[in-house]
């Protein structure tokens, strides 16, 4: 138990670093903006309590939006997308295999169901955090278009943080 | 009574996250790009030595191109002291011009330490606080010049300024050689392209014609150089033409900029709101 809040803790730390001090500093195009720290709330173990995992991702979008100087849009979409990370999973997965232990990866969800839960995660954070930053209809499609780009951006290097951190673990947590 | 608890049981993670989404929404509600600029300023008290580290990073890779511009400026400079060498001839004929005292205007110069410009509201870090003079509405431009945006918040050691890629900046703009005057906004879409509306139907903008601050915004200097028009379009109601300006300063690209300050911006405030102004303003 000891051991899986220390690792946690540096997953924490790993991502916020990363997207504060490198994605934000990016500064490549408006339209590719990743925000790669819902990979912590991903990464929560399966068999982790509905209240753990929305504290966590409370933790984790104050933190960001503190860092950011963002006055709670990356709260209320991590918010959003912790409260229903335990839906999604009991529907990709099947509720009863949730409950078991482990860390969310291919090998424990399986490759298809895995992707398809890192993808329903990130689209809904995005969704949510380019939505609420634009606050209008006047530019629709252009928001559509940094929705699309940053959260296939994103994915990518959520994929890339979930197989570093998986792999780094002994078999069982 | 357990029912009641088992009840609360099931939906407390529920009422936890619409108890939490509620109190974010709402603070955002209540937010503004002032707000964002005082977190940001906050943070870099934590977060700022890092900050200035990877900006130094940055910083290095542009030498070579700060060097040019550098030197461009530097043989600029040095055309125009010539022909103050020249004009001081003539001036010394002229002896009685009386005193003018200090300038205006005040500059400083200060490094940028973290730029966004992937967002909607875009900020700028710099590593110049009340401590080396920096206040609330300063002027940022580039080292050539250029409108880069203004000082929002300051702390000690830092201070933030919203740069022309925020959907909250506002100028005003001119078109060089008329008196065709327009707000100057950016629609958070193109990092190179800010918009200038509502200039009159008269001004037919040319492609290539330059925009520049006008006086009337106080936070800028008359004449700062802002971009080049880059084409323009008439409304729907044919009455007024919303002009693309393309900005002079690649604000991605800053790594040094320049601080204004008009030091009669405040003298001039506090007697615009002056007891005795505000008496021949009021409505009866």
């Amino acid at each position: 138990m000891m051991y899986r809040i220390l690792t946690y803790s540096a997953l924490f730390a790993a991502t916020l670093l990363f997207q504060v001090f490198l994605f934000d500093n990016l500064s490549i195009s408006i339209y590719f903006n990743p925000l790669v720290y819902v990979a912590f709330v991903a990464l929560l173990p399966l068999d982790a309590k509905p209240v753990v995992v929305l504290l966590a991702g409370l933790a984790s979008g104050v933190a960001m939006d503190f860092a950011m100087g963002a006055a709670g849009i990356n709260t209320i979409a991590t918010v959003l997308v912790a409260f229903l990370r335990p839906t999604i999973l009991g529907m990709l997965y099947g509720r009863d295999d949730v409950r078991e232990e482990g860390v969310p990866s291919p090998e424990r969800l399986g490759t298809r169901v895995f992707v398809e839960y890192l993808v329903a995660l990130v689209v809904i954070h995005h969704v949510v955090f380019f939505s609420l930053e634009a606050l209008s209809w006047s530019h629709a499609l252009h928001t559509l278009l940094r929705i699309v780009l940053s959260s296939a951006a994103s994915l990518g290097f959520v994929w890339l943080i979930a197989r570093i951190f998986t792999a780094k673990l002994p078999v069982r947590v | 009574m357990r029912k009641l608890l088992e009840f609360i049981r099931s939906i407390y993670v529920v009422v936890l996250f619409v108890v939490l989404e509620v109190a974010a929404v709402s603070y955002y509600a209540r937010s503004s790009y002032y707000t964002e600029a005082r977190l940001l300023a906050r943070s870099n008290r934590v977060a700022g030595g890092v900050r200035s580290f990877f900006g130094g990073i940055r910083r290095y890779f542009m030498l070579g191109r700060e060097n040019r511009a550098l030197i461009a400026r530097v043989a600029e400079l040095e055309e125009q002291l010539a022909r103050y060498d020249e004009a001081e001839n003539a001036a010394r004929l002229d002896a009685y011009l009386s005193d003018i005292g200090e300038s205006k205007y005040h500059f400083a110069a200060a490094t940028v330490v973290s730029n966004t410009v992937n967002r909607a509201q875009n900020l700028l870090t710099l590593n110049r606080g009340r401590a080396d003079g920096v206040v609330e509405e300063m002027a940022v431009l580039s080292p050539d010049g250029a409108m880069v945006g203004y000082v929002v918040d300051c702390t000690d050691r830092y201070s933030v300024a919203m740069s022309a890629l925020n959907t909250s900046f506002r100028a005003s703009g001119r078109l060089v050689g008329t008196d065709y005057v327009g707000s100057i906004y950016w629609d958070g879409t193109d990092q190179h392209v800010v918009l200038m509306g509502d200039v009159s139907k008269y001004a037919d903008p040319q492609p290539g014609q330059e925009v520049v601050t006008t006086g009337f915004s106080q936070f800028f200097p008359e004449d700062v150089l802002i971009g080049l028009v880059e084409s323009a379009t008439l409304n729907e109601t044919r009455t007024a033409y919303t002009v693309r300006v393309r900005l002079a300063a690649e604000i991605s690209r800053q790594t040094d900029v320049v601080l204004v300050c008009n030091r009669d911006l405040w003298e001039i405030r506090d007697l615009q709101q002056s007891e005795q102004v505000e008496q021949y303003t009021r409505q009866d």
